[in-house]
């Protein structure tokens, strides 16, 4: 839920609390006003009856008697202290036929050394005859208020959370590897001043240890390559000398260790300068020219296996690829499906490559992967815990696919291994493969 | 042949496998020295490392030219890095190589230099019977052509020029596949094309120069029987 829409579900809630009080206050307000105002009237009005008797006259045919009654009243029973009181209930209204609320005012007056009582009455609105008035107004204000609320609530969050949407958008767009400390706008309310400072010193810190990291990674492997050149060389100039079939074996297992820390050594430093984008796509470039050559290369191996190779290229696929990327993610793929195909039983061992302008898919036989397929993206994972390989090729793929906005999906099913790559943003990789015709023939 | 390398080790590496071939080479360790030793000697060759104490090796290939001394120069770098390859190569520099390498592709790298700017026109590798064009990539032996592919072609220059030497399947490896040998080190492939070269090569009538090496690799005997 939206912190505006449960502020204003906690204002609307409040907003109901009150007015049902304050509903209430007026309710009763309004009733005492009234009965207030109709006794101040009648207690006038006794006034006026008693003056007309101080002045004597017939005043009986008065519209100022139709409600009055004047008793004279015996000296003994006249209350002390009080001269008015008043009182109200429901009686009978016999001009409208209803039971009506009735308020009586009760006066006494001496005049003339007779004492008199007069008493006036009329008939005023009943509580329940307002209620209905009372809630309806208070209906109309809820709705107005509730209105307000919501308008004003959408406008006033956005312009007080508008810095924390700010900070929101610079947190989004943070990327460890980039090389300026993060830019948060500035604000004057301090809890969001307190949240920038916090992120920035959490994303400085980040920032420094990625870098930190990275420094140490490439001195690491800088460092790494002379004595490797050194051991190699050595290694080199033993082999010249004389020396027996056993030293032999050490000699060479030496060298294969070696080759696969060179090689390790390589890749790992590919990836990192892939990780730093030091590789710009400059022009477009032709990669349907570039399989060609890469599958020539690569076809005395492909024959050496025995594999059977079906190509279909569209002419004049261009993508925004630096070359060298380019050549290395074909190389890779191919020099992939080649090192990894198994004949199927008795047939043959089969690569197909099939290269449009959505993307490129290569199919080749072979063994069942020991892990699943996504997890052959990973470094130093192998389908195969036996070959030879170090595990890094697809890593390597995968970087170079995710600089370029390229999806990527590797699947494999009943001894074939599909792997697609996708060129354009809307086309998921994963499409690719289900357009495919199998079986492959 | 100058060695311009910090690394002494590296150095002494270069110029043992180097002087058993009957280079003379000196070596010296930082820019001033060898800015030194270019303006005082005449080399056919220098092998310049990138990353030196006193600073980058391109600034010696600014030197050379300044100077407009002619000498090759391929450069060593510990940097796999594409602009070191494109600056290096546009300023002059004849080749390229990446450390950890093998002597022997070293070797092989310097022939291919020397070939291509001393020998002019002339792209005939001549091993007795055996004779290779460099620039039809075609092999003779004796009169007949024979019918061989490319890696075949490169695979036989390596050996002659190496000759004599234990090539190790590595080195053999990663001179065919280059860069790709990350994942093709399947030493199979050696195997196969070794064995399709001398197979060729003693159909053509040819002597089988190449052998194997106990657990190590190959090697090309200019001495049969010796």
């Amino acid at each position: 839920m939206r912190l505006t829409t449960k502020f204003t579900l906690w204002y609307f809630a409040i907003m109901l609390v009150v007015l049902l009080i304050g509903g209430a206050i007026v309710y009763y307000e309004i009733q005492w006003k009234l009965g207030e105002v109709e006794v101040a009237r009648h207690q006038r009005l006794n006034d006026l009856i008693a003056q007309q008797i101080r002045d004597g006259g017939d005043y009986t045919g008065q519209p100022t008697r139709r409600r009055a009654t004047v008793m004279l009243l015996p000296a003994d029973s006249v209350p002390k202290g009080n001269a008015s009181f008043y009182t109200r209930g429901l009686a009978w209204n016999p001009e409208f036929q209803t039971d009506e609320y009735k308020l009586m005012v009760t006066s006494f007056y001496t005049i003339g050394g007779a004492h008199y009582r007069i008493t006036t009455y009329s008939f005023i609105p009943s509580f329940y005859q307002l209620l209905p008035g009372v809630v309806d107004s208070f209906k109309w204000i809820l709705l107005v208020l509730l209105v307000l609320v919501i308008v004003s609530g959408g406008l006033i969050s956005k312009y007080i959370l508008a810095p924390f949407k700010r900070t929101m958008r610079a947190i989004q767009r943070f990327d460890l590897k980039q090389k300026e400390p993060i830019r948060l706008p500035e604000t004057k309310t301090s809890e969001f001043q307190e949240l920038n400072t916090f992120l920035l010193q959490l994303t400085e810190s980040a920032r420094k240890d990625y870098q930190s990291l990275k420094e140490f990674t490439e001195n690491a492997s800088h460092e790494l390559q002379t004595p490797t050149a050194i051991i190699r060389g050595k290694l080199d100039l033993l082999m010249e000398s004389d020396i027996r079939d056993e030293q032999a074996i050490l000699i060479a297992e030496m060298q294969n260790a070696l080759e696969r820390l060179s090689r390790i050594h390589s890749s790992l430093t590919l990836l990192t300068k892939l990780e730093n984008k030091e590789y710009k796509s400059g022009e477009p470039v032709c990669i349907s020219n570039l399989a060609r050559e890469t599958l020539a290369a690569f076809d005395e191996l492909i024959q050496m296996k025995e594999i059977g190779l079906q190509v279909h290229i569209e002419k004049g696929v261009y993508i925004p690829l630096h070359l060298s990327l380019a050549d290395l993610l074909l190389a890779n793929l191919i020099s992939n499906a080649i090192r990894h195909n198994e004949p199927q039983g008795a047939a043959k061992g089969l690569i197909r490559v099939e290269l449009t302008h959505e993307g490129l898919v290569i199919v080749n036989t072979g063994r069942e992967p020991g892990i699943p397929t996504q997890e052959l993206f990973e470094r130093f994972r192998k389908g195969n815990s036996g070959s030879d390989s170090i595990g890094i090729g697809l890593a390597i793929v995968r970087q170079i696919c995710e600089l370029s906005h390229f999806d990527i999906e590797y699947q494999y099913s009943s001894g074939l291994h599909m792997l697609a790559v996708s060129f354009l943003p809307k086309v998921p990789a994963s499409k690719l493969l289900q357009n495919l015709s199998l079986p492959l023939a | 042949m100058l060695i311009v390398e910090d690394n002494q080790e590296l150095a002494r590496n270069i110029r043992d496998y180097l002087g058993r071939e009957g280079y003379i080479c000196e070596s010296c360790e930082t820019l001033e020295q060898a800015k030194g030793k270019v303006t005082l000697f005449q080399y056919d060759c220098i092998l310049l490392d990138i990353g030196l104490p006193d600073g980058n090796g391109i600034s010696l290939l600014n030197y050379l030219r300044a100077e407009h001394k002619d000498t090759n120069v391929l450069i060593i770098s510990a940097r796999n890095a594409l602009d070191d390859k494109i600056i290096g190569l546009e300023k002059g520099a004849d080749d390229y190589i990446t450390k950890p390498f093998h002597l022997a592709e070293l070797h092989a790298r310097i022939r291919a230099i020397y070939r291509r700017k001393n020998l002019g026109g002339a792209s005939i590798v001549e091993f007795n019977e055996i004779s290779l064009n460099t620039d039809t990539f075609e092999i003779r032996v004796g009169d007949a052509l024979l019918d061989t592919t490319p890696k075949e072609f490169d695979l036989l220059l390596y050996f002659i020029v190496n000759k004599n030497r234990v090539l190790s399947r590595q080195s053999i490896a990663a001179h065919l596949w280059g860069d790709y040998t990350d994942n093709l080190a399947n030493f199979d492939f050696v195997y196969q094309h070794v064995k399709n070269l001398r197979r060729k090569i003693s159909n053509a009538g040819g002597m089988d120069y190449i052998s194997t090496v106990y657990g190590l690799g190959y090697k090309f005997n200019s001495h049969l029987g010796g």
